[in-house]
């Protein structure tokens, strides 16, 4: 692509986000999300085969289904309260198509199919910005409606998508599908303690932001996109695999790595508002999620995996030199002593 | 009928959009979308909005619509699709059609046959007046607005639409 032309629409996408955070006017939201959407669909199709147009067209159809929700929604609400700031949703027929529309644009169950066929679809760098930059606008706004939405519709969307997450990527041995139901399991946890504590919504979705980068990134030094080739690593750089297997782990949600820091908050913030079974329920669930991380590590780092021999010396250009990788590495594995921080947010 | 005529433009604009959706080929699209355009038209200009239904047939129907038309028509195929010649259009096209007769007889027949009768002339768009210039009408007062307090829905909007059209040609570029 061009690459004035890329800039261009990358800093679209950018701004698309940046309208919907910032704005107070419901349809200037709306117009974000749409700059959003039109202009990520080149981004999804860098690369030009038939899987990519069939991902982006999958993108685009869902997406633009939850708009014209929104959109709905925006105009039952204005029918109800005659105004158009982001305060509060009036009326809760509005509020649960708003609800819906945005779980929509998040990938939350029960609208969580095309999460994976479009993380599949699209390359490693753009499956990247799917599952990081674009949870921040519809996350931004289910924020700013949070206490104006129905606990029961949320609460079991959370739920079943920490399931659905968990379960459905028990069988996958493609990476970026195994990152999408990761993501999908995350935005369960996130949307799960929205009602109750919005700010440790904000704080999983940046913990969970800086953990996804890191695996994309890891990926993407090593080229690979299946387990097979991801296991291979050893050969190539042995200490990508030791990363990888630290970051897995964090993503898992294990102590002493910062990814138990959010599920830790959560928890405790759940069972302070007397409800017990549920928190129970997503750790347990959690526990699928750990699975198939742990698989991946055994896979890589921890044993060396079957292969032909030839197979044995991974084919390698040049050693691409990712920026920010140990930082972030450094980020998503060693923050969780820093959580009595966490009161400051007060 | 006139208490009743923004009810029957609604039904007939619904019926319209069913029959584009229910996806003919593009050229029997766009005439069924001149029929929308035009009664949308309607439904503005019983609302006292008559400078913005001149902007839908204008730049809408003479505008967009037109050049829709003669890029189809560059594109069309030798046996276009019309709504009775494929199962599938004519089975969307009747079911929309159903729908929309059922919530027609359910508003008529119901408690809620109140609003057949309560959006015309509902008043948005009344003419008032200020005191100290003369009467004016508040949609065109609207339209002005946009490009005075309304700046940054111009740039964004702008800027969409620019990027809409780097957008559509980098997809249909291909390799």
């Amino acid at each position: 692509m061009n690459p004035l032309i890329f800039t261009t629409i990358l800093m679209t996408v950018l701004l698309g986000t940046m309208i919907v955070m910032m704005s107070s006017h419901w349809l200037m939201i709306w117009i974000g999300f749409e700059m959003n959407l039109l202009a990520i669909i080149p981004i999804l199709m860098k690369k030009y085969n038939p899987r990519t147009m069939e991902a982006s067209t999958k993108y685009f159809l869902t997406q633009a289904t939850a708009s014209m929700l929104l959109m709905m929604a925006i105009i039952i609400n204005l029918m109800h309260s005659g105004q158009w700031t982001i305060t509060k949703v009036f009326n809760p027929t509005a509020s649960i198509i708003m609800t819906s529309a945005l779980a929509m644009k998040l990938g939350l169950t029960p609208f969580h199919f095309w999460v994976p066929e479009v993380t599949q679809g699209i390359s490693l760098t753009s499956g990247l910005i799917l599952l990081t930059w674009q949870k921040l606008a519809p996350m931004s706004i289910l924020y700013q409606i949070s206490p104006s939405i129905n606990l029961n519709i949320l609460l079991t969307m959370a739920v079943l998508s920490i399931l659905v997450g968990g379960w459905g990527g028990l069988n996958q041995t493609q990476l970026r599908k195994i990152m999408a139901y990761s993501s999908i399991a995350h935005m369960g946890w996130m949307t799960a303690v929205l009602v109750y504590n919005p700010t440790l919504t904000m704080l999983n979705m940046l913990i969970y932001i800086m953990m996804t980068l890191t695996m994309f990134m890891l990926f993407i030094h090593s080229s690979s996109t299946t387990t097979l080739s991801l296991s291979h690593t050893w050969n190539k750089t042995p200490l990508i695999t030791t990363l990888i297997l630290i970051t897995l782990l964090s993503m898992g949600g294990l102590p002493p790595l910062s990814g138990f820091m959010p599920k830790w908050m959560i928890i405790q913030e759940l069972t302070k508002n007397s409800s017990i079974i549920l928190p129970t329920l997503m750790a347990i669930m959690a526990l699928l999620n750990l699975y198939f991380y742990m698989r991946l590590t055994y896979s890589t780092s921890l044993t060396m995996f079957p292969s032909t021999n030839n197979m044995k010396m991974k084919w390698q250009f040049e050693t691409k030199r990712i920026t920010l990788l140990p930082p972030l590495i450094v980020m998503s594995s060693l923050l969780l002593p820093l959580t009595p921080m966490l009161s400051i947010l007060d | 009928m006139m208490t009743y005529i923004v009810f029957i433009l609604s039904v007939i604009f619904v019926i319209s959009f069913v029959g584009f959706s229910s996806k003919p080929s593009p050229i029997y699209g766009g005439l069924v979308l001149i029929v929308s355009g035009g009664v949308g038209c309607g439904i503005i200009m019983n609302f006292g909005g008559s400078f913005l239904g001149l902007m839908v047939f204008l730049i809408y129907l003479g505008g967009m619509l037109v050049v829709f038309g003669y890029t189809t028509a560059m594109a069309t195929e030798q046996y276009p699709e019309v709504w009775v010649s494929n199962t599938t259009v004519m089975g969307v096209f009747l079911l929309g059609l159903l729908m929309e007769v059922m919530l027609v007889l359910y508003v008529l027949k119901s408690e809620e046959v109140g609003v057949v009768f309560k959006f015309s002339g509902v008043g948005d768009w009344a003419i008032y007046d200020t005191g100290d210039s003369e009467v004016f009408s508040e949609e065109i007062m609207g339209v002005a607005a946009l490009y005075s307090y309304g700046a940054w829905v111009v740039i964004v909007t702008g800027w969409s639409l620019l990027v809409g059209v780097l957008v559509i040609l980098e997809v249909t570029r291909g390799d």
